[in-house]
Order: structure tokens, then sequence, then C-alpha cells
């Protein structure tokens, strides 16, 4: 085990409260790595001094999420996705699983948990992932209406939609 | 993935006009609700032990063939996946699978499939909220896979049927007796239902809707 994962693990498992302009501390600590780290794929050199976390990203899911497991825009599993127009603009710029991400929601609208099924990526690497482009302005949510379980208009057209199946 | 290429040409042709790259944003045109509008997603959630027939449950109403998604389990998990290497907390994949369906222009449904174990009720909060209700698919030969599940959605107050699933057209119990056996309340529909018959498996999410309906409107009328 190496020493960088001494300390720091157990502490705060929550590593989504780092600002983000301390991408070095936030390699330090991510919280999913910890086992990762001892396995001979990991970059034991690059991983606590990257000074582009977004580099890793193609290495492994958390370290594109600088060990993050939330976004700072929630978005539910059914949440649906959309390449914006300025996202399109830089599509071909986005590198990683941004890129990736983004590219799937250009041609279609997707959920969080089709992203995460086509992309092979956990659900919480996506809801961090999309959140950042969103924060961006480079995806757009549609968020399941506010109380669809008390929408009884929603309800009732449903079960319409499904009798007619 | 045949209905997600029909959206893709939807969205295509209602753009073809446009734009080709920035496509417009939805509803900013046409807030009625036009194609190009993207459709409301909700949710249902198919509960159930291993082997309960869920995927094919998910699988038999679904316009795509059944999604397999991962949820990373964060908390620690004794005793569970243990890796040897690792002091304190080890991070467990769990595998989800989960259907979609288009009803309709301005409505598509995601059905989730989920362990119903206990060890998986981390998951379950947050497939859970939004959720329109629950199905708790029963094996009747082994109705204690089930307890977590009901337990769970009980406490929850979310709406769900138990739904007795028959193995090669064979129900080993009545409806009726996995109720007692249960101990089921009076206002809980049970079903039977046939995991693989698309029929079947719609009347099933139609009695859940029912009783999400139900509630709906009973908390509408409290205001």
């Amino acid at each position: 085990m190496s020493d960088v994962s001494v300390s720091g693990y157990d502490a705060d498992p929550g590593g989504g409260q780092l600002s983000a302009d301390q991408p070095q501390e936030a390699a330090l600590v991510r919280p999913f790595l910890s086992r990762m780290l001892s396995m001979p794929t990991a970059r034991m050199d690059d991983a606590p001094v990257a000074d582009d976390v977004t580099e890793a990203a193609g290495v492994r899911s958390y370290a594109m999420t600088s060990g993050r497991a939330q976004g700072s825009v929630p978005l539910e599993i059914e949440s649906m996705l959309q390449l914006t127009a300025e996202g399109a603009m830089v599509l071909e710029r986005l590198q990683f699983e941004r890129g990736r991400v983004a590219t799937l929601c250009q041609a279609e609208i997707l959920s969080v948990a089709e992203l995460s099924a086509r992309l092979h990526l956990p659900i919480g690497v996506i809801r961090v992932v999309a959140s950042d482009l969103i924060v961006d302005g480079l995806l757009q949510a549609h968020v399941p209406s506010f109380g669809v379980a008390d929408d009884v208009d929603l309800i009732s057209r449903l079960i319409e939609g499904v009798r007619a199946l | 993935m045949l209905s997600e290429t029909t959206t893709h040409n939807e969205l295509g042709r209602d753009v073809s006009g446009r734009n080709e790259s920035g496509r417009d944003e939805p509803g900013r045109q046409d807030p009625a609700g036009g194609p190009n509008r993207a459709p409301v997603p909700v949710k249902i959630v198919v509960a159930g032990g291993f082997g309960v027939g869920k995927t094919t449950f998910v699988g038999a109403i679904s316009d795509i063939a059944p999604l397999t998604t991962e949820a990373a389990m964060t908390t620690a998990s004794e005793g569970i996946d243990d890796r040897g290497y690792v002091s304190t907390k080890t991070t467990t994949t769990v595998a989800m699978d989960f259907g979609r369906v288009a009803v309709d222009s301005s409505i598509v449904l995601y059905i989730f499939g989920t362990p119903g174990q206990d060890r998986f009720g981390f998951m379950w909060n947050d497939l859970v909220k939004g959720a329109l209700g629950a199905v708790v698919l029963v094996d009747s030969r082994r109705i204690e896979d089930s307890f977590p599940a009901l337990d769970y959605f009980e406490h929850r107050n979310l709406p769900f049927v138990v739904a007795v699933n028959s193995f090669d057209g064979h129900v080993f119990h009545t409806a009726d007796d996995v109720r007692e056996a249960l101990s089921i309340a009076p206002h809980v529909p049970v079903v039977v239902t046939d995991a693989r018959r698309r029929e079947a498996v719609k009347e099933t999410l139609l009695s859940l809707l029912q009783v999400s309906l139900e509630q709906a409107k009973a908390r509408a009328r409290k205001g």
C-alpha cells in the first residue's frame, strides 16, 4: 500500500466538498481510489501530483471526477440530457468522458441511466460529468417535473398511454 | 435500439430546417409540447429477489432490450466482496437492469429492476426518489425474498403492488394465499402476473398506476 492512501481517506470520504481550485488536493483524497492506487495499472507517479485532473479521465472512472461522488447539479437517474447549441460548437474539443457524454447527448436525448449503460460507467460518474457540463452550459437537463407522483393529470395520461401500448 | 433511432429521426426531422448542429432548446419554441419538446421522464421500480424475473418483466414491456447500469456502493460493506488488501472501505458495484417505454410523445417511462436484498437498500433511496411506484415481484415458493422490499415501500409510503410471478404458466399459490402469507394490507393489490407476457406486465403496471393515481388524488383533496 502506498503512502498516499495512509491518511485522509476515511476522515472525509465526501471529497465533493473540496474547492475546485485545488486539484492537487483533490487528487490526494479521491475516496474511491484507495484500493486502485495499489493496483499495477495505477500511475503512482502521476496520481498524487496531477496538475490537470481531467487528464486522468482516460485512466479510471473516479479520477475523472476528482474523486467527487456528487455533482453540483442534482440529477436523477431518469433525468434526460441534451447537448446545447454551445455544447455542439465545442463538441470536438471535449475530451474523454466529457466528450463521450456530450457526443451521445447530441444524437439523442438520453437519461443518466442510459448514458451509464452505454458508456459502461457507474451512474455516479455520469452524474458528476454531466453536472460539470451543465454548469459549463454545454448540456441541458430535463429533470422530472417536481412532484411527478402528485401530478394527477400526468398519471392519468400515463395510464391512457400504457393501456394503448 | 430501434426506438432510440426513431427518436433521433423524429428530432432530426423536426430540426431539419434549423441550424443542424445547434439544436434549439426544447420547449422554448413550442411550449405546448410539440415533438421537439423533451419528454417527461417517469419511473417505476421493480423489486424482488434474485431470479424472480425482474429483467424478464422489464424486457416484456420495454422498447429496447434491457440495459444494465452500475451503481457504486460507497458505504461500508462488511463481509461483502472483501478484496483483502484494503483495510476499511470497499467499493462494490451493483448491476441494475432497466428498460424504457415511450408511452406517448410527451412521456417516457423508465422501469428499473433492482435487487431486493437488504444489503442493496442503499440504492433504493436513489431509485425511489420521484418514482411513481413499485412492483414487488414475488416467487411464491420464496416469499421471504420479498420481505425487505415490502418493508421498505410500506415505510416510504410509496404506492406499490405485489405481483406473483407464474413460472411456466404455473402459479404455486393463489393471490389470496400470498396476501395472507405476506400480511399485505387490504388496500394494496396482489395480482398474478407472467413476466414473460407483455399483456400481463401491462396489466400489472396498470394496477400499480391506479394506486398511484388514487394516492395522488387523495393528496390533492387534502390540499
